[in-house]
């Protein structure tokens, strides 16, 4: 039922998308709102704006790519599918970050994991940053209907060995664990989600939100950057843009201007604050750019006496929340516990290592187990988070510094990970980590964590969720929208995506981008068809 | 406005790599300086991409078009990639050779998608480790790189991977990880981690892989 691909039928009938590397001369179009981003949040505003009869410009600087181009195959897709040729990571590398770039932003490559906002993150924020009216009372309506606009269920089928192994490992410890909601429809358990879902069965903005603006007249430019967000006295007049060239990734040269009643960025909690901070748009209390949370990520891996050929199935299904909330929301760095799917190019780059014992690690892939762990960070004085400014070139990036704070959750992470390996039989077990060996006990395994350096490179340290850096608050002298996603100071001007989320989230933050977006999106048609 | 070739400040990883590792390696701040200097002088004619090579000249398949990767820079990965992947490389010798061509391929392919900031980046490193100077100063490499043997390729690289200044960790993870994503990820080398490939059931149902 999935065979009939839902872009090639919509671009065959009339879908208005540009491909803006095929552009060759300067022009200027006009809508009602221009949406910067096609991700979860810039596709369900889309959505939900052009169905209420406003016009959309859709403006997105990766490149439409859908089944045609998703062969399930590692090299073309990180080249094209994600952010600098999957080569982004923080200023100092030491952090190594996994984003989209292409329409559907991070939907089109992210494992399908579809978590609500915790409750504790929500109470949190209301707590701290006067966010009262996002109590989980409020959100479940909103969570609820993003949930059945993607599709998001448990997943019914039984989990791939590599999930089933942080099941049975924390079974064996007492620690508890749940299955995984996952927004696919007629999956086919074939783990390819993070290389551009072959089979369309993944429910992302690719397969929803886009196409239902499109059906409803929305414009979509890809190949096509914002550059700059130019305002008229108190008020943003246009948004400039540049056309890629064909390589998608240098400007051709040509320049599209768009004009708009209302603005909506979403660009990531990168690009926000990049675009922001490009376009000099007021920030009288420097906010922008500031509380850039990751949920940075440690690994560990395991070699199973029995085969796991992590690269197949449905690569997110098991996870553990045990450490998640365990010492309180804002007690030492609590974390959650899921598993990675380990391609040979994925796993070749994450595993640290040259040489004989880099071949017999990967000679072992089809053995071997993974764990990681996301920290969820924020919630701590002593969590602040990173910083998103400017490169000379104009282009974002993130500093994020490790504090002690997190340094020593991560060390609590390496050691739950490898009790949980060595529990669930794992025959040895190492860290990705420069220094670490293989060790074949859980014991040997304890005394070598508890003394292993824990420093910026030699951990590895990686990041799938860019969150911040656009904070929402109810005090315009720390945050930089409303809990609307309205810009304090600019009255045409909302971010809808995962920059304005005060702290990390403590799960995988699709839904809880959907669910806001959709939230903020129904007042903004409300306001701009009145 | 993005504009990649934009003249950058020098506050990237790897203008810092020259920077503190300098200063700490006990070098000094006027030779550091010297080094710096010269070696920005000569970026302008080393970081032009090989483009299509001599295949007599360098072993390589001559349809491949070079778009980062200099002559140099080829020597490094050709010195680099034995001791990285040597006993997995094929023993005959022309197999070999074409193991390590189509890696340095695949390599330069994965850059050109990594855009400009990243890019500069690569560049200063690898104009560090191949201009004289600081190959011998910074990376302690006595000899030009085709003359490395396999085991001093291997020493440079524990060197990097076990110092303790983090520079030179981030700098053996980028030569090793762009590395190993190409050599580990390629449909040649997929037998090496006993990875069958996408499930021949699914690609035999799927629109994308028929051909017309």
């Amino acid at each position: 039922m999935s065979l009939t691909d839902r872009i090639a039928r919509g671009l065959e009938a009339g879908w208005q998308v540009t491909d803006a590397t095929t552009l060759t001369d300067h022009q200027t179009h006009e809508a009602d709102v221009v949406i910067v981003g096609t991700g979860a949040g810039g596709g369900t505003t889309a959505e939900i704006l052009a169905k209420s009869g406003l016009s959309v410009i859709l403006v997105e600087e990766g490149r439409l790519y859908y089944q045609k181009d998703f062969t399930m195959d590692e090299h073309s897709a990180y080249a094209s599918l994600y952010q600098e040729g999957m080569s982004r990571t923080t200023r100092d590398g030491a952090i190594a970050i996994l984003q989209g770039r292409c329409v559907g932003g991070s939907t089109t490559v992210n494992w399908t994991s579809s978590f609500r906002t915790p409750d504790q993150t929500l109470t949190y924020w209301a707590d701290n940053f006067g966010l009262d009216n996002l109590s989980p009372e409020a959100m479940a309506p909103w969570f609820d209907g993003r949930e059945q606009r993607h599709t998001m269920a448990p997943w019914p089928t039984p989990p791939n060995v590599n999930n089933d192994i942080l099941r049975q490992g924390c079974e064996q410890l007492g620690y508890s664990w749940q299955t995984i909601p996952r927004n696919v429809k007629g999956c086919w358990n074939l783990g390819y989600c993070g290389v551009g879902c072959p089979t369309n069965a993944k429910q992302g903005a690719l397969m929803t939100t886009i196409p239902g603006a499109l059906d409803h007249q929305a414009r979509l430019f890809h190949g096509l950057r914002a550059e700059r967000l130019i305002m008229n006295q108190d008020r943003i007049d246009h948004l400039q843009a540049s056309a890629m060239a064909a390589d998608g990734i240098t400007p051709s040269g040509v320049t599209v201007t768009l004009k708009a009643r209302h603005f909506v960025v979403a660009a990531s909690a990168i690009g926000s604050p990049g675009l922001l901070l490009r376009s000099d748009i007021p920030d009288p209390h420097a906010r922008v750019g500031k509380r850039s949370f990751i949920h940075p990520v440690n690994a560990t891996i395991a070699q199973m006496p029995e085969k796991v050929d992590p690269f197949y199935g449905a690569p997110q299904s098991i996870y553990s929340d045990e450490f998640n909330f365990k010492n309180g929301v804002d007690g030492p760095a609590g974390f959650k516990l899921e598993v990675p799917p380990l391609h040979p190019g994925m796993s070749a780059g994450v595993i640290p290592g040259h040489g004989p014992e880099q071949i017999d690690a990967m000679a072992g892939l089809p053995w071997t187990q993974s764990i990681i762990a996301l920290m969820r960070d924020g919630f701590h004085p002593d969590s602040p988070g990173g910083t998103v400014t400017l490169r000379d070139d104009g282009s974002p990036v993130l500093d994020y510094p490790i504090t002690d704070y997190l340094w020593q959750g991560l060390r609590q992470a390496y050691l739950t990970m490898a009790e949980i390996q060595f529990a669930a039989g794992a025959s040895k077990v190492r860290l990705v980590h420069l220094d670490s060996d293989w060790y074949t006990s859980w014991g040997e395994a304890r005394a070598a964590i508890n003394s292993i350096a824990m420093e910026p490179h030699r951990v590895r340290l990686f990041t799938a969720h860019q969150m911040g850096g656009c904070s929402m608050g109810q005090d315009p002298r720390s945050s930089v929208v409303n809990g609307f996603g309205e810009h304090h100071q600019v009255s045409n001007l909302s971010v809808h995506d995962a920059s304005v989320f005060p702290t990390s989230i403590g799960a995988n933050p699709q839904l809880s981008i959907y669910a806001l977006a959709a939230r903020n999106s129904a007042r903004l048609a409300a306001k701009l068809t009145s | 406005m993005l504009d990649p070739s934009a003249a950058r400040s020098g506050d990237t990883e790897f203008a810092r790599l020259d920077r503190r590792s300098f200063l700490r390696s006990g070098l000094g701040g006027t030779l550091f300086l010297a080094t710096v200097s010269t070696t920005a002088g000569l970026s302008g004619c080393a970081t032009a991409p090989a483009g299509r090579l001599d295949a007599i000249d360098t072993r390589m398949d001559t349809s491949y078009q070079f778009r980062f990767l200099t002559r140099d820079d080829i020597d490094l990965f050709e010195a680099l990639l034995p001791a990285m992947f040597g006993p997995a490389l094929p023993e005959q010798p022309q197999a070999r050779r074409l193991a390590v061509a189509g890696t340095i391929e695949r390599i330069d392919a994965g850059i050109d998608n990594f855009g400009p900031a990243n890019q500069q980046e690569l560049r200063r490193l690898f104009d560090l480790l191949t201009f004289g100077f600081t190959r011998v100063t910074i990376a302690r490499v006595w000899s030009r790189w085709p003359n490395v043997s396999t085991a001093d390729a291997n020493a440079f690289l524990e060197r990097w991977r076990t110092s303790g200044i983090g520079l030179f960790n981030n700098g053996y993870i980028a030569l090793t990880k762009i590395s190993n994503v190409a050599f580990y990820g390629g449909r040649d080398q997929w037998h090496l981690s006993g990875y069958p490939g996408p499930p021949q059931w699914a690609v035999d149902a799927l629109p994308q892989f028929k051909t017309a």
